[in-house]
Order: structure tokens, then sequence, then C-alpha cells
């Protein structure tokens, strides 16, 4: 079983081919391109690298969020296209749990969490259970000096990872011993990582609405946040 | 050879469209999932949530489209896609999905000015329209005169210096308290006030075919500030008719001016604002005093719709003029010589 694998949720560009047994090829990019730009060519190139035929998939995973929310639709809009025109399955696979694979080890608390503006991150607990990624709590918004300060106050050993660690954690904070941070190439989201946890879903006979699925944006945009305060008497809109 | 397939998408604003098209003309689906409902209570189109509605409609008016027409997605011959002006949260949700399409169909794609699109809109219309021609593009963000010369070869004979009729049209709707979309609200007051108010009118000069119409928006603005400042009851009726008359009056000369120049016998108009009544009224009346052909597209096709994108990627096509799958959308791009 072979799954065409895009990470798009931040400035890195990552596209994968890969199967349960193997990675077959993967092209990781922290190049300040575009991804509108450059997300096809490199799917197009990494297949060819692989050996895979489009035709051939049998499905395609793409990183759903959170994240930017203009990277995560040219991933998911090109992935949505794709899997509509091969006709094969799309799997949504979030982009915290992507990051969390990194680490496939027992007995430690990791934090993912990426950028999310103005001293914020979002956020996911995980440990690794019998062989999986266990979520201690659903994706959230904080200020990245409260989740330190969660993090800090962890009996287990804490590894930290995600595009906000390089930016505001790493060099920058002064962190207790049992709080970790990820080498580099662990900080970001890789195609390679969103593949297998798409191959588990796909193997659970788990498949999302080609026609409906959407990013998971965490947030709402800014302009509903500050319509909603003008207007206290309206209800939210879900 | 069987006549070609073009489906087109289209995602700049507030519309999310797909239409398949078979050869230049034969339009046999054009379906449009509007926004406007959503952006009604903010004033104007909010980027961010057109944003989050393109990605939800895109897939389900694709695959209306290929229904309606009739056809497989396996039947397309080729993907057109606006890739710009627009919102650029919105163009690369439809720039995406065209690419991610074009490639797993192993098919040609075809990047196309929205401006252009507009133009080719009026192919759809009139089944008889051939070029050579002048155009008048008043739409949102632009105002120009084209003169489009064959399919693909275009000059430009003037443009926006600053505010676009389209804009201004928004802002004085606005400031007047007209929900939004704001030009169909002030077109429908014109037809019920009268021309009183004396506005003046930019760039009037002889040979010149640029459009200003900021010093306009700003004179009705004041115009509109001092009369509430002086505790009159606003004549909104009388100050759409007014306005309009000043921004018809520009455009209907400039437009028969430059047909003239370019020794052209037809005139077509095209873009969001050609559906303004007023505007269509004045252009049909004049041409037929002047005995020049007058084309306008009906009002579905003066909206933001993909038909117009599948017609025009079509003729370009014709000429060679493919994209590849490096085509980014481009949120400035402008009406261009060709």
């Amino acid at each position: 079983m072979s799954i065409l694998a895009i990470d798009t949720a931040t400035q890195v560009s990552s596209v994968a081919v890969a199967s349960r047994e193997k990675l077959a090829a993967e092209l990781t990019l922290q190049a300040r391109l575009t991804h509108s730009e450059t997300l096809l060519p490199h799917i197009e190139q990494v297949l060819q690298m692989a050996g895979v035929e489009k035709a051939a998939l049998d499905g395609i995973a793409v990183s759903i969020g959170p994240g930017s929310f203009t990277g995560l639709r040219i991933g998911l809009a090109a992935a949505k296209a794709m899997a509509y025109a091969l006709a094969k399955p799309l799997v949504g696979v979030s982009t915290l749990a992507a990051l969390a694979a990194h680490f496939p080890v027992p007995g430690v608390r990791i934090v993912a969490m990426l950028d999310a503006q103005k001293g914020n991150a979002y956020y996911e607990p995980f440990v690794w259970e019998q062989g999986a990624l266990v979520s201690r709590q659903t994706a959230a918004v904080a200020p990245l000096a409260d989740i330190i300060a969660a993090c800090s106050q962890s009996t287990m050993p804490v590894v930290l990872t995600g595009d906000i660690v390089a930016k505001r954690v790493r060099d920058k904070m002064t962190l207790p011993a049992h709080v970790q941070v990820a080498p580099a190439q662990q900080l970001m989201p890789r195609a390679a990582n969103v593949a297998m946890l798409g191959l588990a879903r796909l193997e659970r006979g788990e498949a999302d609405n080609v026609m409906a699925l959407e990013p998971c944006y965490i947030r709402r945009s800014e302009a509903e946040v500050l319509w909603e305060k003008r207007h206290p008497e309206a209800a939210p809109c879900n | 050879m069987q006549a070609k397939l073009t489906l087109g998408i289209e995602s700049s604003c507030d519309e999310t469209s797909a239409a398949v098209l078979r050869g230049g003309r034969e339009l046999l689906s054009n379906v449009i999932s509007t926004q406007i409902p959503v952006h009604q209570k903010f004033g104007g189109v909010v980027p961010e949530i057109a944003s989050r509605k393109h990605i939800v409609n895109i897939m389900p008016v694709i695959d209306e489209a290929v229904r309606q027409a009739g056809v497989t997605l396996a039947d397309i011959d080729q993907v057109a896609v606006t890739y710009g002006p627009g919102l650029v949260g919105a163009l690369l949700v439809g720039v995406s999905a065209a690419k991610g399409l074009a490639f797993a169909l192993d098919k040609p794609l075809i990047g196309v000015n929205h401006l252009e699109g507009h133009i080719f809109a009026n192919f759809l219309a009139a089944p008889e329209l051939e070029p050579p021609f002048m155009a008048l593009v008043v739409s949102g963000g632009h105002t120009a005169l084209v003169d489009v010369r064959d399919y693909n070869t275009f000059h430009l004979m003037g443009q926006t210096r600053d505010d676009a009729a389209g804009e201004a049209f928004d802002k004085i709707a606005r400031v007047m308290g007209l929900p939004y979309p704001g030009g169909p609200r002030i077109d429908a007051l014109a037809q019920e006030g009268q021309p009183t108010i004396d506005f003046p009118e930019a760039l009037v000069g002889k040979g010149n075919y640029e459009f200003s119409f900021s010093g306009l928006k700003s004179a009705v603005l004041n115009y509109i500030n001092s009369e509430k400042m002086k505790g009159h009851e606003l004549n909104k009726k009388d100050i759409a008719a007014s306005f309009q008359h000043a921004v018809i009056d520009v455009l209907v000369g400039k437009a028969f001016e430059a047909v003239k120049e370019a020794g052209r016998d037809t005139l077509v108009l095209a873009g969001g604002v050609a559906a303004n009544s007023g505007l269509e009224a004045r252009l049909r009346a004049e041409a037929a005093r002047q005995h020049v052909k007058f084309y306008y597209p009906s009002k579905i096709l003066c909206t933001d719709n993909a038909a117009m994108i599948a017609c025009r990627g079509y003729y370009q096509a014709e000429a060679g003029h493919y994209s590849d799958l490096y085509l980014n959308a481009v949120p400035g791009l402008d009406l261009e010589e060709r």
C-alpha cells in the first residue's frame, strides 16, 4: 500500500511517497519559497524519484493543521483535487501529531507547538504508548509562556517540537533539565510522518470526505471575533 | 477532431465557480456558489472568510459542473483557472485545485487573467461576436478600455489611475448606509432619482483614456458630510442618480471616443459593473445614435464566473499559451498589452 503525503502547514514544504515498510522518497524544504509555486512540481518530482505512478497510489494524506491558514489551504486544495481526479481515498492528518511522531519513545511527554502569532502557540501534548501516539488533550491555542510553564511542572521528561521552538524557545528561554528541545530537523513537520499516520488511518478503513474536508484552523478569523465583540447580542455562529 | 472540453475554475473574490465549455462558445455548465450573504454583515468581503468558504466549496462546485455538463472528468481536455487579480488567499484555493486536477489528469493548465475573462464573457453571450472590437471593462477594482484586435492581441487604450468605478460605488454606498454589495443598490436608487447635483468629472480631455474616480468619490462624500452637518435629510435617490450620472458620462464619453480612434464598429461592455442598468442603457442609446454595434453579457455572465475563464482559457490554448505547474496567484495582476 503506497501513499502520497503533503505538509504545507508551516514554512516547511514537505512531500513524501511511502508504504508501511519503507519511506520511498521525501522532499523537505525550508527555503522560504512559496508553497503555491513549488508544491505540484515537488509532488511530480517525488513520485518520479520514488518510481511510483500516481495511478498506482492507494491514497493521499495531507497535513490539515493547525498551522498557516493559507499554507493549509494550498496543500488541502491540491490534495482534494488529486484525490478526486485519481479517485483515491483522502486522509487528513493532524500537523501536531505528525510533529510528535518524530519521537516514538515511551515515558516522554511530547509537546508539539506551532506558531499562532502574538506570543501564542497551537499545541497538543502526546505520549507514545504501545506503538502509537496518544493525545493527552485536544489541540488548543494558548500563550507560549503558559505552555512552557506547564511543561516545567511535568513529572515526566518533556520534549518540545514545532516551528515556534526554533523561533521563540531554543536559546531564548531557560528550561529545566527535564524539558528538552528537539534538534532542528525534528522541529519541522515532515511528510514522511504524515504518510505513516495517514497509512495507519487508511488501514483502519478511515477516509475523509474529499468534497467537505476542511483545515483544522482552531481559531476563527479575526473579522468574526471582532464582529461578535461589537455585537454581543448575536449568538456565535458555528 | 472533437471540439475541446475546457474546465474553468474561478475563486478570485467571493464567488466559487466552475464551468465546462465545449470548443470556444458552447457552454455546458456554469456553477456559481456565491458568498454574498456570508460577507453582508461585515459590509464587504472579508478575505480570510472568503478563503475558508472557497476551500469548502471548491470540490462540490467542480463536481457539479462536470455532472451538469453530462461529461466525465476523463473527458476534460484542459483546465483553465483565474490566477489574478483578486484576493491572494482566495485565488490560491482555485489555483492549487486546478494544478492538482491538471497534474492528476495529465492535462494542460491555463492560467487566465480574470479581467480578460470578463471581456470573453461576451463571446458566450453573443455567438456572432468576433474581434476586432473595443472593450470597456468596468469591474470592482478596474476600469479600462481595451482594443481587442484578435483573440490574443490586446491593446490597452487606458485604465484607472486611482480608484476604479466599482470601488467608488461601494464606498459611496457604505457612507449612505446601503448594504453590501453597494453597486446594485445605488443603481436601483438612481432609477428613482434625478441627477440634480453637479459632481465633477475627471480626466475628460480628448484623447485621454485614463480614468480617475477618486476626485468624484471625494466630492460625493464631502457633499454627503456637509448635508449631514447642516442637518439636512439626505436625498439618497438624487445623490445616487447624480453620482451614477457623472460616472456614466465619463465611461460613455471615453468609450465611444476610443471606438472612433481605433476605427472599430463594435463596443462590448465587460466586468461586474456591466450589470449596472443605467450604464448599459446609456451605452445602448449612444451606440444606436452612432451606429456602433453594442454587446454586453447577461447578468449571470457579468458576475464572477468560471464560464468566462474557460472561454478565455480556450482561446489562449488555441494560441499555445499554457501555464506550467509553477503557476502562482498574482493578486495585483493588471490588464496588459498582448
